[in-house]
């Protein structure tokens, strides 16, 4: 096999702050519960639905709250972020959400949502491990560039599992600005 | 002699909104429309805005279809009205987290963020909090805090803690802890450039709805008129109350200078049009030299 010409190859390389160059099944659109639910009216699928959800909640606070402490531990330039017992409730969240991933078996045609679940959880998973390593150091920033990209794509990949209409959604509008009587 | 001029710009609305969301306690008190803005402020060295909105591709399916929020415009059209483009903003204060005024960072590539210390680290705590406590994540999209992680990353976010004196030249960022939310702050023009200004302009986020928050009526307590917090706290409406009356000593009192932007009433106070595409441009001050945008 012929190696690519050097424009292909820098046309088709991502920049080290893209979310896509990491490895891994990527963020895609995919039919959501609500829509095969429509569909297919299955039982299974509004059942796949509701096991979702709790899935999909813990996934977006553990998302959220490393967000914000990458964004102090950028600002800071201070390397506990894995010490604090704000880490260890999203670890704890990390696991159990782990765990129902492991016991969620999806019906026919829902198999890719769930891989988007899991690219979810997994990304995630990556920046607590990193954030365990952080270290102060010439490195730090490296360390919290990688970081930075891991947790968008983690973000990426639940935004692709979110299906308002079954309750997976990334804001909780209920009380918000816009939260009028419809 | 100004050194700012201040639009507030309308990006889109809810027609009906429950006028207790707007006013706390007013309740069976019917609908209101509630306009969705945000604040452009405009020097002769900077262009600077309160709040940068929602952005309609992530929220906008779910908010027209649930909540009747309609007409959304693009920043790039919003700020056309006024001559400018979303690349001319170069400072951007965000008064709190929530999604439609810290949802769409990425319409403006060349700004710097300011934000309350406070605001990102007491999300992170309630974040950690058990499911029943959920009510206190209201309205926060952690896709906005996403975004805040690649700002902080390009250097482009400052987070602040409290006051903090000349941002801006003769603009100052005021803090109201545990309010509205935990970390929600307010904007102050001292249009003179002096220390104790003669025109100064508060811009108050969500810290004030509309005009009734400042001044409605205070029968039940037997004076002619008294503050009335909005709806919605994280915090306390006491905390809420206390920012106002500091935003409103701000400005000696006046409280047209206290500027709200969910407020259909400023159409009263100040000379607007409305734009080609059915919003409200509202000018709020003309710096020296500066032509009107909606004469």
């Amino acid at each position: 096999m012929t190696e690519p010409d050097l424009f292909t190859r820098l046309a088709a390389t991502h920049k080290p702050d893209c979310l896509l160059s990491l490895d891994g099944p990527l963020p895609e659109a995919v039919p959501d519960p609500e829509e095969l639910g429509r569909t297919l009216g299955s039982d299974a699928v509004a059942a796949y639905a509701g096991a979702c959800r709790t899935i999909y909640e813990d996934l977006r606070r553990v998302i959220g709250q490393l967000s914000g402490l990458l964004i102090l531990a950028r600002l800071t330039n201070k390397t506990e972020m894995g010490d604090l017992p704000e880490m260890a409730q999203c670890r704890a969240r990390w696991n159990e959400a782990g765990q129902r991933l492991a016991a969620l078996f999806p019906p026919a045609g829902l198999q890719r949502h769930k891989a988007q679940l899991n690219g979810a959880h997994v990304f995630s998973g990556h920046v607590i491990a990193a954030a365990r390593d952080l270290r102060r150091g010439s490195d730090m920033d490296a360390q919290l560039d990688l970081m930075t990209v891991q947790i968008k794509r983690a973000y990426a990949h639940l935004e692709a599992a979110s299906a308002p209409k079954a309750g997976l959604q990334m804001v909780d509008f209920t009380h918000a600005c816009c939260a009028c009587a419809h | 002699m100004a050194d700012y001029s201040i639009w507030v710009l309308e990006y889109c609305y809810v027609s009906k909104y429950h006028k207790s969301g707007v006013l706390y306690g007013a309740h069976n008190q019917g609908y209101v429309k509630l306009p969705y803005c945000y604040v452009v402020i405009k020097g002769r060295d900077h262009v600077a805005m309160v709040d940068v909105g929602y952005n309609d591709k992530a929220y906008g399916k779910v908010l027209g279809d649930r909540f009747g929020v309609e007409n959304w415009r693009d920043p790039k059209a919003v700020l056309a009205e006024i001559g400018l483009s979303p690349a001319d903003v170069d400072t951007c204060f965000i008064s709190h987290a929530h999604f439609d005024h810290f949802g769409n960072v990425e319409d403006f590539p060349k700004a710097k963020f300011y934000i309350q210390e406070r605001e990102i680290s007491k999300w992170v705590w309630a974040m950690s909090l058990p499911d029943r406590m959920r009510w206190m994540m209201v309205a926060v999209d952690p896709g906005d805090i996403v975004r805040g992680v690649g700002l902080a990353a390009e250097k482009r976010l400052v987070t602040v803690d409290g006051a903090m004196e000349d941002v801006l030249p003769g603009i100052d960022l005021h803090s109201a802890p545990d309010s509205h939310t935990w970390g929600s702050m307010w904007v102050t023009v001292r249009n003179d450039g002096q220390k104790q200004s003669q025109d100064a302009w508060v811009l108050a986020g969500d810290l004030v709805y509309q005009f009734d928050n400042l001044k409605s009526s205070g029968a039940v307590v037997d004076v002619d008129t008294m503050y009335t917090p909005v709806g919605l706290a994280v915090g306390s409406q006491t905390n809420l109350i206390l920012a106002t009356e500091e935003m409103m000593s701000q400005v000696g009192y006046e409280a047209r200078r206290v500027i709200p932007i969910h407020e259909e009433g400023l159409r009263d106070a100040f000379p607007s049009r409305i734009s080609k595409d059915g919003l409200r441009v509202t000018e709020i001050c003309l710096a020296d030299g500066e032509n009107s945008k909606v004469a």
